[in-house]
């Protein structure tokens, strides 16, 4: 607290030098984003998704989430390694390497909220692409445990493409996170959304 | 016939260690999972079992060791039960230990494979 205190006051203090260079384009406070994900947000990033971007942020994510205990941090670790590679292999939006790589473009947020933490992911999708994604999250929702691993079983015995795979993938989120998927999807052009999934883990799991 | 090890690193992607023996039939599968070509490295494990299973026909005794694997990688663990439950079938002498957290969620995991691969796999908890 004190720290942000101090970094407040210095803030005031210092004026914006070379603005008119960047000619009237700089219109976001980096400062006032800063602020926005000090409520609650203990990682977030925004950009190409690697397995080394997966990687450091897996490693990372181990380091913040100090009030889980070990059993909770290694959920964490597994819902984070499913999410990261939908939104690398998923996303609409994606750059590519010099090598020809394709790296999909996309958000993660890990936040925390008393007694749980909420693991957050959005990218942009086709909107052609998603609609059996969300079927299949609504059955996801719609089903018990039980049924959920069977459903699991059911799917994993299904064909390997690497669409498929996402979707175990999201059946695997929702039994390790033993919450529901709250899925977001938010239009964004004709033919495009963006797309988001939210789930919640509890600090202390038994 | 020669046998596979694999030594297990853990850097951007995590390959797991890998020991199989054509002497005894052990194989062991630990450290963790998460591949840049996942089938393409399972792939050779199980054309070694398929060998081993043709050429050998001894006894194969397999120790999962796995704390940590992706959703791909446990469809290509599926794929090696189903391998060892195929060859149970045609008479051939096979045991299975799976080693797991002792946590709910990864006992019903293993539950799953025996409930997916009609197998019969030894459940062994540790402490995690």
């Amino acid at each position: 607290m004190h720290k942000n205190k101090k970094c407040t006051k210095f803030a005031k203090n210092i004026k914006r030098i070379g603005m008119e260079k960047l000619d009237g384009k700089y219109d976001f406070s980096l400062y006032e984003y800063h602020n926005l994900l000090q409520q609650n947000i203990l990682v977030s990033y925004k950009g190409p998704i690697d397995e080394r971007i997966m990687n450091v942020i897996g490693d990372n994510i181990e380091l913040v989430t100090n009030d889980g205990n070990d059993k909770a941090k290694s959920k964490i670790f597994k819902i984070f390694m499913e999410l990261a590679q939908n939104v690398w292999l998923y996303s609409a939006e994606s750059c590519k390497t010099a090598s020809g790589r394709k790296l999909g473009m996309g958000t993660l947020v890990i936040g925390e909220f008393g007694d749980s933490y909420t693991f957050v992911t959005g990218n942009v999708v086709r909107n052609s692409d998603i609609e059996p994604v969300i079927e299949k999250c609504e059955i996801i929702n719609s089903l018990d445990r039980d049924s959920l691993r069977e459903y699991r079983r059911e799917q994993r015995r299904l064909g390997g493409d690497k669409k498929n795979s996402g979707n175990i993938g999201l059946i695997q989120v929702a039994l390790t996170a033993e919450s529901p998927l709250d899925i977001e999807l938010t239009p964004v052009s004709d033919d495009e959304s963006f797309f988001s999934v939210a789930v919640k883990i509890k600090k202390t799991v038994n | 016939m020669e046998d596979i090890h694999i030594e297990g690193v853990h850097e951007a992607f995590f390959t797991p260690t890998v020991n199989f023996e054509v002497a005894t039939g052990h194989c062991e599968i630990s450290g963790e999972s998460y591949l840049e070509e996942t089938s393409k490295f399972y792939a050779r494990l199980i054309e070694w079992m398929k060998k081993y299973i043709a050429e050998v026909k001894g006894p194969l005794t397999f120790d999962f060791k796995l704390s940590y694997f992706n959703t791909s990688s446990s469809k290509c663990l599926v794929d090696i039960l189903d391998v060892l439950k195929k060859y149970q079938n045609d008479g051939g002498k096979i045991e299975v230990n799976w080693y797991y957290d002792d946590t709910e969620e990864e006992l019903e995991e293993v539950e799953d494979f025996i409930l997916e691969t009609g197998l019969d796999i030894n459940k062994i908890p540790i402490e995690i």
